[in-house]
């Protein structure tokens, strides 16, 4: 028993540094009556036909995007899994990493080389609207749903694909009864995520949706912050964002089904080659191609810029630097919060207490959709009486990238450790295995893959943030998102793509290293 | 051990004399936008020069733009570290000024080469620009010569602009069509909204997709042809010259009230009107000095349009009918 | 009758050295397969369901050849140590799926499965879900599946290695009645000669990819001559 109580204990500090670094800055934004200038708006806004059509379209567009995200990813995620012998598959796997990393602004510019007047498949002026939106958001979340949903195929037993086949079972059936259990476990959490970081996108719907008709809370929250400076509105806005995902979290939750596992002695978990099908290679390649020209139109861009010019930058090689600190050390807060709440959810889940499991799953995710710029705004108003903020940028930036991680890691790790969780807890307590032990013995071999998972995702998504750095007027460090953003707010939009390829393979580079080192040597 | 003692102690003594010699020298705080701080931005040469004759120590903080920075300076009070403020501009003067937290300059500019005398006890100019439509003489041959042709021209190019909301070139534009239109402002927003293409978060992301060939034209400032004359000597652009005016952008600095080194940024206020820092402006920040004539520009600028009249609302009135007025234009272009 | 006539396997990488099986066994018979780990019972097993494509060889039952078939038509069954059921669906529709995997059942297949979980003893379980059951009981439906299959080759695949004693008897007993009442031949490997004493006449000893010995159960286990025998049986 006391192995839950240490459990339950950790999970209770991550929780409670979360609800502080989420509650606090919103309870600070509120109480600004001293402020100079200050009026306080009429709170009873969010009733008007603005905010109200705002967030219809805030919800149709995530919802929408959503879908046309995750439903593909299922079946390209399928491909992979029954294609394990495809040539260029680790690579483009690797690929599939990398939009997630590319700050929005530049990730615009690429969708818009391939999709614009002037590019590959031109769509014209129909491009910027919801067409354009929903393709940005389908770079940016179909690969990292395949990703997600893909370590699911590895979950199913061989001896369930040698029954199959002896049952006589068609592919429909293989699904049913196979393939869409062993989705449905990671399946609303992927939902959940990737409809939460469509919710939030603002340089997005912004610039490809064409104009005020594509308006989000997000715009809406900056706007009340920023121009208007009525941090109550902003609260009130960022409440109401996260009120509404609270609710599509719980509703995507209670789908999830956490494993009916057997509990057996050994896990067999050889993957199975079926015989090739054409269906899966054209749709591994129109994955491959879909996710590839806006990546490769950035090469090409970059190619054709001031290489060696932005490379000889001494300034270029500490943002690189200052990246890969903030990085690594979100990372690390990130996996380490992801991991204490993950071990007490697994924990409750095998106790049968399901939705205290699903709560605090829902607590470690929910906490993206909190503007990082309430956030942020919130810990000056807190800290600047007290403390000479411009010397803690670091720790707030690192903290807050930790946050926004969080759902990623517990995304990628959940899965995996639930599922390890549910066959070897009772084996453990049995043999008294605990602590590091467990940890050295049981946990790390098992979990190491999603573990490097985790780590990566979590670093890639810290390195490539703009939206917190900004915030943080920092005297002497950039960042390298930072640095595109000064150099394209110069004009130096050639060099802007050349430093944005450069963040590119940084980051694939850490990406492929993390999962390399922690994950170990993949096998399939 | 010993070793390790005496290395160690060396850098504890090497810490100890830094930390007494930035002591000894003051530190001038001054908060600024991004562009500026950068390395190819004006900061770097600021504060060489200004260190060179102050015997003080120049901090320049990059926040992300003018709006940030006095939201900044609101949240922090009089708990700030900032002594001045540089890069507002004058659609947030009126705002700054009713936070109270600004302290008279009490200077005067000796010269100015602003198309209006400048009279503000608060704020002083550093540089200033005109928005413009700006593109490319390649795919625009005749490109419309006043606003009124640019809203009414059915047929007319095709257009970038950026969220008043989010952006100050933006809000400026919105500005300028009132000022030019008055209450026709919603109707020649309806007929504008026909030949937009996208309105997007910021200028970056306009002209980047400017640059890409997505627009005939973007809402840029009449300076910009002169960076790619200039720094990538390319001819090709071109800012169009509108009839009824331009509007105007003033960027202006002011003395933070709360400031322990009144006396020390007041000394700054002065250097930064002097020709020193003005003839840093033009080829860093790209906009056109307050000081200085346009004899005295860098070549390549004699080739930009000279916007006659040079346009500019109240600010009193903006402050006070901004949010309205955005609202308008939201209503107007969600249809 | 079921034979192995000179069924050849190798892994592609071509390490390992062939394997050459050859053995028959008689209908309504129960053959034990024991050898050390790593001798290729198992793959012999894989060979037979068609999971595996030999190199070389026949496999033929009651003198036709089913090595070409492609693995649903072969008339085996196989049960596994584990992973026989879907943890998701109940343990009637378990069974059923043995019938037809669309599971369009008509009447009366609907009442072979009820019965098949009758003489299982399974009946007032058929509504639970297989993490509910025990290790035994999970077998008995996959011996269930089995029954309503009413194919002729039985694979056990170290189907009782998990469970105890007394139940693994109790199961050899419910598969020897299986296969006597249903004109079926089994092949069951283990790593118990227990289970060899208790389901079948005869035994073969699997080692390095061949069978070097086939006898009846009884003079494999304690009179053998072959020094890999003795070692093996030693060893355990």
């Amino acid at each position: 028993m006391s192995g839950l109580n240490s459990r339950a204990i950790a999970a209770g500090l991550v929780l409670a540094v979360l609800a502080l670094i989420v509650l606090a800055p919103m309870a600070g934004l509120l109480n600004l009556s001293g402020i100079p200038g200050y009026e306080p708006g009429d709170l009873r806004f969010w009733q008007s036909a603005y905010i109200r059509r705002v967030l219809f379209f805030s919800f149709w567009q995530a919802l929408l995007s959503t879908l046309c995200s995750v439903l593909p990813a299922i079946l390209v995620a399928r491909a992979f899994a029954l294609l394990p012998d495809f040539p260029l598959r680790g690579l483009l796997l690797r690929l599939f990493a990398l939009p997630l990393v590319v700050p929005a602004v530049v990730a615009v510019m690429g969708v818009v080389s391939v999709y614009g007047s002037g590019g590959w498949i031109p769509l014209g002026r129909s491009l910027y609207g919801l067409n354009g939106i929903l393709l940005a958001h389908v770079f940016f979340n179909l690969p990292l749903a395949v990703r997600l949903l893909l370590p699911q195929w590895q979950t199913i037993p061989q001896h369930h694909w040698q029954l199959g086949e002896q049952l006589g079972m068609n592919a429909w059936q293989r699904w049913r009864f196979l393939e869409w259990p062993a989705v449905r476990e990671a399946l609303p959490g992927v939902l959940l995520l990737v409809f939460m970081l469509c919710l939030t996108s603002f340089a997005v719907v912004l610039t490809l949706g064409g104009g005020p008709k594509s308006t989000t809370l997000e715009v809406a929250i900056y706007q009340s912050l920023r121009f208007d400076f009525d941090p109550a509105q902003a609260v009130v806005l960022a409440l109401l964002q996260l009120s509404i995902c609270t609710l599509v979290a719980i509703l995507t939750l209670k789908l999830q089904r956490l494993p009916e596992v057997e509990i057996t002695l050994t896990s067999d978990l050889k993957p199975v080659t079926i015989r090739q099908n054409s269906l899966n290679i054209m749709l591994i390649l129109v994955a491959g191609v879909f996710v590839g020209m806006p990546l490769l139109s950035m090469l090409i861009d970059a190619f054709a810029g001031p290489l060696w010019q932005v490379i000889g930058n001494t300034t270029l090689w500490q943002s690189i630097g200052n990246t890969l600190f903030i990085g690594l050390s979100a990372a690390v807060f990130s996996v380490g919060a992801g991991w204490f709440l993950l071990q007490y959810s697994a924990s409750l889940s095998l106790t049968g207490k399901t939705g205290k499991a699903r709560l605090l799953d829902l607590a470690g995710s929910i906490v993206y959709v909190v503007p990082p710029l309430v956030i942020g705004s919130g810990m000056f108003v807190l800290l600047s009486p007290h403390v000479d903020v411009f010397a803690w940028v670091y720790p707030i930036v690192i903290t807050i990238n930790a946050l926004m991680g969080l759902p990623f890691v517990i995304r990628s790790l959940g899965p995996a450790l639930r599922q390890n969780h549910a066959r070897y807890h009772y084996l453990c307590q049995s043999l008294s295995l605990q602590g590091w032990n467990r940890f050295r013995y049981l946990e790390w071999p098992l979990l190491r893959r999603p573990l490097g998972l985790a780590a990566a995702l979590a670093t890639a998504l810290a390195m490539g943030d703009l939206g917190v750095i900004a915030l943080f007027g920092t005297p002497h460090t950039a960042t390298l998102p930072l640095l595109i953003y000064q150099q394209l707010g110069a004009y130096m939009i050639p060099q802007a793509t050349v430093t944005a390829l450069l963040l590119l393979l940084l980051s694939l580079t850490v990406f492929w290293g993390l999962e390399r080192v922690i994950g170990g040597k993949a096998d399939a | 051990m010993h070793k390790v003692f005496r290395l160690f102690s060396s850098t504890a003594l090497a810490l100890l004399l830094s930390f007494a010699v930035q002591a000894a020298t003051p530190t001038l705080v001054i908060y600024t936008y991004d562009s500026f701080t950068s390395e190819w931005g004006p900061g770097p040469l600021v504060k060489a020069a200004f260190e060179a004759q102050c015997a003080c120590n120049l901090e320049l903080v990059g926040l992300e733009d003018g709006v940030s920075m006095l939201n900044r300076l609101k949240l922090e009070g009089s708990n700030s570290r900032a002594d001045l403020l540089l890069g507002i501009d004058t659609s947030l003067t009126a705002e700054a000024r009713a936070s109270g937290l600004f302290a008279p300059h009490r200077l005067t500019m000796k010269k100015s080469s602003l198309p209006e005398p400048w009279q503000d006890d608060l704020f002083l100019p550093y540089d200033y620009g005109y928005f413009a439509f700006v593109y490319n003489k390649e795919r625009l041959g005749s490109p419309p010569s006043s606003l009124r042709q640019l809203v009414e021209d059915e047929q007319g190019p095709s257009i970038l602009v950026q969220d008043p909301r989010t952006s100050t070139p933006g809000l400026g534009l919105l500005l300028w069509v009132k000022k030019v239109f008055g209450d026709e402002s919603d109707q020649a927003w309806a007929r504008l909204s026909k030949r937009i293409v996208t309105v997007s978060k910021g200028w970056s992301e306009a002209y980047g997709l400017f640059l890409k060939g997505e627009a005939d034209m973007v809402l840029s400032y009449t300076t910009s042809p002169a960076y790619h004359l200039i720094a990538e000597q390319d001819a090709r652009f071109a800012a169009a010259r509108f009839s009824e005016g331009h509007y105007q952008q003033i960027e202006v600095a002011g003395m933070v009230r709360s400031s322990q080194q009144q006396q020390l940024a007041r000394d700054f206020l002065e250097f930064m009107l002097s020709d020193n820092f003005q003839s840093i402006i033009p080829t860093t920040n790209w906009m056109y000095p307050a000081t200085l004539a346009r004899s005295e520009l860098p070549a390549g600028f004699e080739q930009l349009i000279e916007p006659s009249p040079a346009l500019l609302l109240d600010e009193q009135l903006v402050a006070s009918k901004r949010k309205a007025w955005v609202e308008d234009w939201l209503e107007v272009m969600s249809q | 009758m079921l034979e192995i006539d000179r069924l050849e396997f190798g892994y592609a990488n071509g390490k390992a050295p062939t394997m050459q099986f050859n053995l028959s066994v008689e209908a309504g018979e129960i053959m034990s397969l024991i050898g050390p780990s790593g001798s290729g019972k198992s793959t012999l097993l894989n060979l037979i369901a068609g999971f595996l494509a030999p190199r070389a060889g026949q496999i033929l039952l009651d003198g036709i050849p089913i090595g070409t078939e492609c693995v649903t038509s072969r008339p085996v069954s196989i049960v596994f140590q584990q992973h026989n059921l879907f943890p998701h669906l109940d343990l009637y529709t378990n069974v059923a799926l043995g019938i037809d995997p669309s599971l369009h059942l008509n009447r009366e297949q609907t009442a072979a499965v009820s019965e098949a979980l009758d003489q299982l003893g399974l009946s007032d379980l058929q509504r639970r879900k297989p993490g509910e059951l025990s290790g035994g009981q999970r077998q008995r439906v996959a011996l269930a599946r089995v029954l309503v299959r009413k194919r002729k080759i039985l694979l056990l695949d170290e189907a009782f290695a998990a469970l105890g004693p007394a139940l693994r008897a109790e199961l050899i007993g419910l598969v020897r009645n299986l296969v006597r009442d249903n004109n079926m031949l089994a092949l069951l490997v283990s790593h118990q000669p227990r289970d060899a004493l208790l389901a079948s006449a005869r035994t073969a000893f699997i080692c390095a990819g061949k069978v070097i010995a086939l006898e009846k159960t009884g003079d494999l286990l304690d009179h053998s001559q072959l020094p890999e025998v003795r070692d093996y049986l030693g060893s355990i």
